[in-house]
């Protein structure tokens, strides 16, 4: 990766944003905290037909997308984030959930896990971080809330490869799973891209998992080994 | 029977059969055996009429019995007596008992003649028998047979008397006699043939009698010289059948009572009326018993083969009788049986009890059926609260709490840099908004997991596991959707399980199983931890053995101590 200063750069083009959430106040609520983190709000939508339309003609960089909307107030967030994705696979979902489980996930990175977001609702009140998320997944990360990470982490298991790693190598694991880089793994954890590496080549060894070269099939072989 | 009648046939018979005893007395050697076989047969008719009597009070059939039993011993009482005119009489009547026979087996079993005809045969028969007894009697010298002074003298002698006319007399009577007992054994055969169902059973002492009579004008008659050992030893043998049997029939007929309890208790439970008909039928010997039940809408009866029943005006030959407190129902019998009202009234009684038991029966289960879909409404109804107050929390005051959190975030941006203290404080507001967040979601989904209703139980059991403290793996789990309240029990049933295995198995880990087999879901939770667990215990799994029943379905533990613990449950689906 090469290094630009800042300054050099030329003027990036605004993220442009959707939004869908039925809740009124809180759909206005994101819309403000968007546009003043500097985001471009292309639309709110309050349920999932105004959503697919709205998607449909404003073509956002991102879609923001409760799980739960109307009419059944079941998994129609959900259902229209995997519509989007078939029919406009470039877009970038970040899907809202109050759930912690893991089920909706799985349903949500089953096709291409790159600019997918699975965030917990409550997550919106940390600005920084949310529009570090949607930043992201706009750049094709995989993000996957650490709540839920951490949850598969810490599962009681028996006689698990798992419990041979290192408290390093563990904390590497849950990073890659949150769908970070190694470069972002080694900003986080003080360390150098070097060591990353030579942690993520050993517990691959140790898990029996084949090296992942690319982040987005190493975010979904190591949830999916968490999972199972 | 009333007690005095009973008493004074005892006493008639006995006086009878004493007088018979003393009048032959001193007993001399040809002719005491043939005297002996005489009372015998005598009493035995006057026992059969007793037992007659007792049996039917309604029926002249006793009457009849005991007139044939002194009308055999009578006449030679009077030739016995040594006295002119008894002797005379006593040859005039010999042989009457022959007529009262065959009226006793035209009569057969009611005791009254069924036509006027009949009525003239029974009358023709006593008069020929009387008549050629008074003509021959005429012409009989008591000295034909030998002894002159010795002998009681003949009133109504002619002169000397004419033995070839006696002779004569004697054939003529027994062609006439011929005649007549002919008539009187088509008549019988007829009887026979026209009979059915109880009355059918109650002719078979008939059998016996029917050849008697006509075995009695054989002998006795004059036509075939019989040697008087062979009429005198023979006849008597015949004869005493007809009572014994009926004798034999009367006890037989005394157990019918108890047959019917037998039927009743051997009748299965649940049995339709049609077997119940059948073993009424069969207690009572009256193969052409009805059992009939009212139509709705006054449309008459039906019996129990669908046959249509006149039950206020019966066909001839039949009568009817109410079963008690049985909405209406009837048992329609021979007529012949109203010679034993006891047993109507004992079947009828048995009938209605049979009848309310299997109406209770059903009764008791209609309601456990409208318990069981009430207990499953309930539980119905419970789940379809904890939905709706998971919902309510989710889109109340989860949402709100994350706008608060949103909010504060947004206040937190504003007061940075300019106000630290207040910043900090208001990341503090936000992280106890984000915990009351946490624990909101925590709370609901105790209540009730979404991911159950949204994705079935593979995303449910998939979650449960996940937050299970112990390693839990899952063998297997159908992606299928399911019935909710099956769905729900098979997850409550899981989650129970993994609470207790987590609580107090002392489990390293344990297995979920659920299988889709056809009309039912299989779930079954097993760990390696210390058993001992069970179902009548104070533990959770009394409420999971409710649970799973109210949908129906069976819970099975298997916890042998030391041995870990296995669930399942097996649930109808349909």
């Amino acid at each position: 990766m090469s290094v630009t200063p800042a300054a050099a750069a030329p003027a990036r083009p605004r993220l442009r944003v959707v939004i869908a959430e039925d809740a009124v106040l809180l759909r206005e609520g994101l819309r403000r905290v968007l546009t003043d983190a500097g985001l471009d709000v292309a639309g709110v939508a309050g349920d999932a037909d105004d959503l697919l339309r709205l998607v449909s003609a404003s073509r956002p960089d991102v879609v923001l997308t409760d799980i739960r909307m109307p009419p059944a107030q079941s998994t129609e967030g959900l259902q229209a984030a995997l519509e989007i994705r078939r029919r406009w696979p470039g877009t970038a979902v970040i899907v809202l959930s109050q759930h912690v489980e893991t089920e909706h996930l799985f349903e949500l990175l089953a096709g291409d896990p790159r600019g997918i977001g699975y965030v917990l609702k409550e997550r919106v009140a940390d600005l920084a971080q949310f529009s570090d998320a949607i930043r992201r997944v706009a750049a094709g990360e995989s993000v996957i809330d650490p709540q839920v990470v951490s949850r598969l982490v810490a599962r009681p298991r028996r006689d698990s490869p798992l419990q041979t790693l290192t408290e390093r190598e563990l904390a590497v694991l849950g990073l890659m799973a949150e769908g970070r880089s190694n470069h972002a793994i080694a900003a986080q954890l003080f360390m150098s891209p070097k060591t990353v590496e030579t942690h993520v080549g050993n517990l691959f060894a140790k898990l029996g998992l084949l090296p992942a070269a690319e982040d987005h099939r190493r975010v979904l072989a190591v949830l999916t080994y968490l999972r199972g | 029977m009333n007690r005095w009648l009973r008493a004074a046939m005892i006493a008639g018979a006995t006086i009878a059969v004493g007088w018979f005893v003393w009048s032959s007395w001193p007993p001399d050697s040809q002719y005491t055996p043939v005297e002996i076989s005489f009372a015998v047969v005598g009493l035995s008719f006057m026992v059969a009429g007793i037992a007659a009597w007792q049996r039917w009070p309604a029926s002249r059939l006793g009457l009849l019995f005991s007139i044939v039993g002194y009308l055999y011993l009578v006449p030679y009482i009077l030739v016995n007596l040594a006295n002119p005119v008894a002797w005379t009489i006593g040859n005039v009547t010999e042989g009457i008992s022959g007529a009262a026979l065959a009226y006793l087996g035209l009569a057969w079993p009611s005791g009254r003649l069924r036509s006027r005809f009949e009525c003239g045969v029974v009358v023709a028969n006593y008069a020929q028998n009387i008549a050629f007894n008074t003509a021959a009697t005429m012409f009989w010298n008591p000295a034909f047979s030998g002894c002159n002074a010795s002998c009681p003298a003949n009133v109504l002698l002619i002169g000397d008397g004419s033995r070839s006319a006696w002779n004569t007399l004697g054939t003529v009577e027994a062609l006439t006699g011929f005649v007549i007992t002919g008539i009187v054994l088509t008549l019988i055969v007829r009887h026979w043939r026209s009979a059915r169902g109880w009355s059918r059973r109650a002719m078979i002492p008939l059998l016996w009698i029917a050849p008697a009579v006509a075995a009695e004008n054989i002998l006795t008659g004059n036509l075939f010289h019989f040697s008087g050992l062979v009429t005198y030893a023979l006849l008597p043998l015949v004869l005493l059948a007809g009572p014994a049997l009926f004798v034999i029939s009367t006890v037989r007929a005394r157990t019918a009572g108890g047959a019917l309890g037998t039927a009743i208790v051997d009748l299965e439970p649940g049995a339709s009326p049609g077997r119940l008909r059948d073993a009424l039928a069969r207690a009572l010997g009256d193969s052409t018993l009805q059992l009939a039940f009212p139509q709705p809408g006054g449309a008459g009866y039906l019996d129990t083969s669908g046959q249509a029943v006149d039950a206020d005006r019966p066909d001839n030959g039949r009568a009817v009788v109410p079963v008690a407190g049985s909405d209406g129902a009837v048992l329609v019998y021979e007529e012949g049986l109203e010679l034993e009202p006891h047993l109507v009234k004992l079947t009828a009684a048995a009938a209605s009890m049979a009848l309310e038991h299997a109406r209770l029966q059903a009764e008791v289960q209609a309601q456990l059926e409208q318990v069981r879909a009430s207990r499953a409404r309930i539980v119905e109804a419970g789940d379809a609260e904890r939905r709706r107050l998971e919902r309510d929390l989710h889109d109340g005051a989860q949402q709100r709490l994350v706008m608060l959190s949103l909010a504060l975030g947004m206040a937190r941006d504003r007061a940075a840099g300019a106000d630290p203290e207040l910043e900090a404080l208001i990341t503090s507001a936000g992280k106890e908004a984000r915990e009351a967040l946490t624990e909101l979601r925590e709370l609901a989904r105790g209540i009730h997991p979404a991911v159950l209703t949204e994705t079935g139980l593979a995303g449910a059991i998939q979650a449960l596991v996940e937050r299970s403290p112990v390693a839990v793996t899952i063998t297997a789990v159908p992606d299928e959707r399911f019935p909710a309240a099956i769905e729900a029990t098979a997850y409550f049933v899981v989650s129970e399980a993994l609470a207790n295995v987590a609580k107090h198995a002392m489990a390293d880990g344990a297995q979920v199983t659920i299988r889709g087999l056809p009309g039912r879901l299989m779930v079954e939770v097993s760990d390696d931890g210390t058993g001992g667990a069970r179902a009548e215990g104070g533990s959770g799994l009394r409420g999971l053995a409710d649970r799973v029943a109210s949908v129906g379905g069976v819970l099975r533990v298997d916890s042998p101590p030391g041995r870990g613990t296995r669930l399942e449950a097996d649930l109808p689906c349909p």
